[in-house]
């Protein structure tokens, strides 16, 4: 589904050059689950960002369901992301004078989904994330894992072909962080929706199918994960 | 999209009410001039009514409107009879109602004019009712609408016209402009009341001004031309001089009102200029996660379009409205005195409010652009 080769991303700050993605090839078919992991500083959320479009190679292709991504215009990305693609950002999410349903419905905003199923799916895919409860309140009155969570749901509403999320268990606890994957996964499972989560946490990425190791811009390690069998259980305790 | 706009714009609260203040103190100064100047305009509309229907014979060196400085003797009637294509010449008399002059616009007047001769001159304005003056009639007066009202006057009723007994027999339709304020009465009644007044001025037989009406068929502007030639000492405002003098006067304050606009323009559009660069700036990353998960750049430019769009019509809107109420309550104030200062027309009410969001959405589109073209991910990564 998506064949990256080659793939560079060089950042120049003054007389320095940056090799954030480094001559990395990658092959990600339609229903994976894969985790990205690796240190800080390793690249993972520059590749995401150029498997999502959203930034483009310094050299190197992409190219989704055979398609060459470079031939096409800025109009054309923002499309094919608005339609095949959900984001959980690492860092900035959400718009903080809207509340966390119209969050979730901006992307149908943008593909002119009408209101009320608009409204409808928001609070489905609130729900998915056991938020129903806060869908009127803003960012600024959620915790961090609350408003992340906002985030997964907004990257899941439109029922994106693809799913690229950075960190999305980061300001989870073991239990958010274990419905969580359970959520992404049965929804892997049910709807065939592929799945890349870049992570630090091992844990995590033990509940994949495949596990990518970064470092320095590079692939280190590709292999098949362990995909652990999930027990979320909420009276568990949360020292690791 | 308008509620969020809206939310946008509550978020800066402190910022927000400051730029659209800064708009509503220069549509409300936008407002009360424009509805200084449509009454202004009102005025001379109907003064040039007045005054181009007839060629007007003034004492040289004074114009149409600073009558008084200078007399003519009564014998340049004849004179200007003399010249061809003069149907009738009738001498003026004009004096202030009151002994105060009052301070704006069109003054009231007693206007005396030559009886045997000034039908054609009374007639130039309709009669509302009663009747126009006749000749012999002593003591007697014909209203203008302002005035007829102003004394709760009509035919058949007296009124005191600066200590004297007047009978009202006619009133006239409004004109909108300076003969509502008149009092017509005879040139004999005229001139005893300016003696009255000035008991020192040398006895004599003057008129302030002499209409003259041409014969059917005569070329105003030649004829005028042609008095001003055969006789001496006179100044001769023919239709369109009296016409540019009248539209002079408008020019300059229109110019004045063109002026106020323009200021209006830099520094409110300046200040929304700089409202929405620091909107789209400190909100770098929000436009940056909108065009990442598929905002077209069509609807970024929209959103900062429609929210500067918005700070000018509330600017003019409130400005506007402040306005209206300060036209109502000044002209409340100078009500008593029957003089309304201010006119208000569709014009005076759309106009600041169509200029100003006219305004905050050509000041929004540099910024706008600027929000529309930010690259996705460079301005979610900014911070
Ligand atoms: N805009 C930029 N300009 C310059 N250097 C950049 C820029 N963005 C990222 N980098 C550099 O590129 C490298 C890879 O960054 P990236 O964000 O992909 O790392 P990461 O693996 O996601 O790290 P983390 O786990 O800390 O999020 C880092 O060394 C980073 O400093
Ligand atoms: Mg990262």
């Amino acid at each position: 589904m998506i064949v990256a080769s080659g793939l560079r991303k060089i950042y120049r700050v003054g007389s320095m050059e940056i090799k954030a993605v480094d001559g990395l090839d990658i092959f990600i078919e339609a229903g994976e689950f894969l985790s990205i992991v690796g240190p800080s500083g390793s690249g993972k959320t520059t590749l995401l960002h150029l498997l999502g479009l959203l930034d483009a190679p310094t050299s190197g292709s992409i190219s989704i369901d055979g398609m060459d991504t470079a031939a096409l215009s800025p109009k054309q990305l923002t499309r094919l992301r608005r339609e095949k693609i959900g984001f959980v950002f690492q860092e900035f999410n959400l718009l903080p004078v809207l509340n966390a349903r119209e969050n979730v419905e901006l992307p149908l905003r943008y593909l002119k989904v009408p209101a009320e199923e608009r409204r409808r799916r928001a609070l489905r895919a609130l729900e998915m994330v056991s938020l129903t409860d806060r869908a009127d309140n803003r960012p600024g009155q959620l915790s961090g894992g609350e408003q992340q969570r906002v985030a997964i749901a907004r990257a899941l509403v439109t029922e994106p072909v693809l799913v690229l999320a950075d960190e999305p268990t980061g300001e989870l606890d073991t239990y958010n962080t274990c419905k969580v994957i359970e959520l992404m996964r049965d929804l892997n499972r049910d709807t065939g929706q592929t799945f890349a989560i870049v992570t630090h946490d091992p844990m995590v990425a033990d509940y994949t199918r495949r596990i990518v190791s970064l470092r320095d811009g590079r692939i280190a390690s590709d292999s098949a994960g362990p995909e652990a069998a999930l027990e979320c259980d909420a009276g568990a305790g949360d020292i690791r | 999209m308008f509620r969020y706009v809206l939310r946008n714009m509550w978020r800066r609260k402190a910022r927000t009410f400051l730029t659209v203040f800064g708009i509503v103190v220069g549509i409300f100064a936008l407002t009360v001039l424009g509805a200084l100047s449509a009454r202004l305009n009102q005025q001379v509309k109907g003064a040039e009514a007045w005054f181009t229907s007839k060629i007007s014979v003034v004492p040289s060196g004074s114009s149409l409107f600073g009558g008084s400085e200078g007399y003519l003797e009564l014998s340049k009637v004849d004179e200007i009879e003399a010249v061809p294509g003069v149907k009738s010449a009738v001498a003026g008399f004009g004096l202030t109602l009151g002994e105060e002059s009052i301070g704006f616009g069109a003054p009231e007047l007693i206007v005396g004019a030559e009886l045997e001769k000034a039908g054609d001159l009374l007639s130039l304005i309709e009669l509302n009712r009663g009747r126009l003056l006749q000749m012999g009639d002593e003591r007697k007066a014909v209203l203008g609408s302002t005035l007829a009202e102003k004394f709760e006057a009509g035919p058949g009723d007296t009124v005191e016209l600066r200590g004297k007994d007047f009978e009202v027999v006619g009133v006239y339709e409004p004109t909108l402009s300076a003969p509502d304020g008149f009092a017509f009465v005879s040139y004999e009644d005229a001139l005893n009341l300016f003696r009255e007044a000035n008991p020192y001025f040398e006895v004599r037989d003057i008129a302030a001004t002499i209409d003259v009406i041409p014969q059917p068929g005569v070329d105003m502007e030649e004829l005028a031309a042609r008095i001003a030639e055969s006789v001496p000492g006179v100044k001769v405002i023919s239709p369109a001089e009296a016409e540019k003098q009248i539209s002079q006067f408008s020019l300059i304050f229109n110019a004045i009102l063109l002026g106020i606009g323009f200021i209006a323009l830099v520094v409110g559009g300046l200040s929304i200029v700089n409202t929405m660069i620091m909107s789209v700036s400190e909100r770098t990353q929000e436009i940056g996660l909108k065009k990442a998960i598929g905002a077209e750049t069509g609807s970024v430019l929209g959103e900062y379009l429609l929210e500067s769009a918005m700070i000018g019509f509330f600017g003019g809107l409130v400005g506007m409205l402040l306005g209206l109420l300060a036209v109502a309550l000044l002209n409340r104030a100078t009500a008593s005195s029957n003089v309304a200062v201010f006119t208000v027309t569709a014009t005076v009410v759309v106009g600041p409010v169509v200029f100003a969001t006219l305004l905050g959405t050509a000041a929004g589109i540099f910024p706008a652009l600027r929000a529309a073209r930010l690259k996705p991910i460079e301005a979610l990564k900014e911070d």
